[in-house]
């Protein structure tokens, strides 16, 4: 079965947000390795990065309208 | 159809079914999880146990042991600021002393001595012992070093020395 546009968005979708995570994980012992080392600077920014990140995956969680449909 | 499924009429893969969305809302809960550790290392005033701590007041020497009491190729735990503030001492084989702070500056595990390199048992990364550079594994950043004398047949630690960088050491 050839998948549907929206079939493929909600792949898409689902790509996006587990790669997300790997960039928070990625992100968060970043920050962690810099704070360890006293380099606090970084801090203001990466929070910054991580709540959109966040957010995005929030509003595809919770508003994106095709995740669920199966084809 | 055996007793048990009857006993048991729930059809295993069904129970099993995890749909796409509570899966992206699982991953939408370990984000924001990941985005309150960074606020929460924001908003900390305190630096983390075993990081360099800019604002405090320099430490008077501290006499760690006797040396004669650290052979060549031996180590020995101490702690410097404050009771969270772990460090290791080292005698090399050569002689020479070395002394670190035993954060490992990759997640913060407490580094050991191995007899050649130090050693982070957490995730595998080493560092050499000379000037504290990571050589092997995820660590990218070089320890934070102290500085140990030995004056009257003991052996002292008498402050942080700064951080080395790469382009010191190519000079």
């Amino acid at each position: 079965m050839i998948p549907g546009p929206k079939s493929q968005l909600t792949t898409a979708a689902l790509v996006a947000v587990i790669l997300i995570i790997v960039i928070q994980l990625y992100l968060f012992e970043t920050v962690l390795a810099a704070v360890l080392d006293g380099q606090r600077s970084v801090l203001p920014g990466a929070l910054a990065v991580s709540a959109v990140l966040s957010i995005v995956v929030l509003l595809i969680a919770l508003k994106l309208p095709s995740l669920d449909r199966h084809y | 159809m055996p007793h048990w499924k009857k006993s048991f009429p729930v059809d295993l893969a069904e129970e099993g079914h995890f749909s796409r969305r509570e899966f992206v809302r699982f991953l939408a809960m370990v984000s924001a999880g990941f985005t309150a550790g960074i606020g929460y290392l924001a908003l900390r005033k305190q630096p983390l146990a075993g990081a360099p701590d800019s604002v405090a007041a320099p430490v008077g020497p501290l006499r760690v042991c006797p040396a004669s009491e650290l052979a060549p190729g031996n180590s020995r735990l101490f702690t410097y600021r404050d009771d969270r503030d772990r460090c290791i001492l080292v005698r090399t084989r050569q002689g020479t002393l070395k002394a670190y702070r035993q954060t490992c500056t990759h997640l913060g595990c407490s580094v050991r001595w191995d007899g050649q390199r130090l050693e982070c048992p957490c995730h595998h990364g080493y560092f050499e012992v000379d000037r504290g550079f990571p050589v092997q594994g995820p660590p990218t950043r070089p320890l934070s070093a102290l500085a140990a004398v030995e004056q009257d047949g003991f052996i002292w630690v008498i402050g942080d020395l700064p951080k080395p960088t790469l382009s010191q050491e190519k000079s």
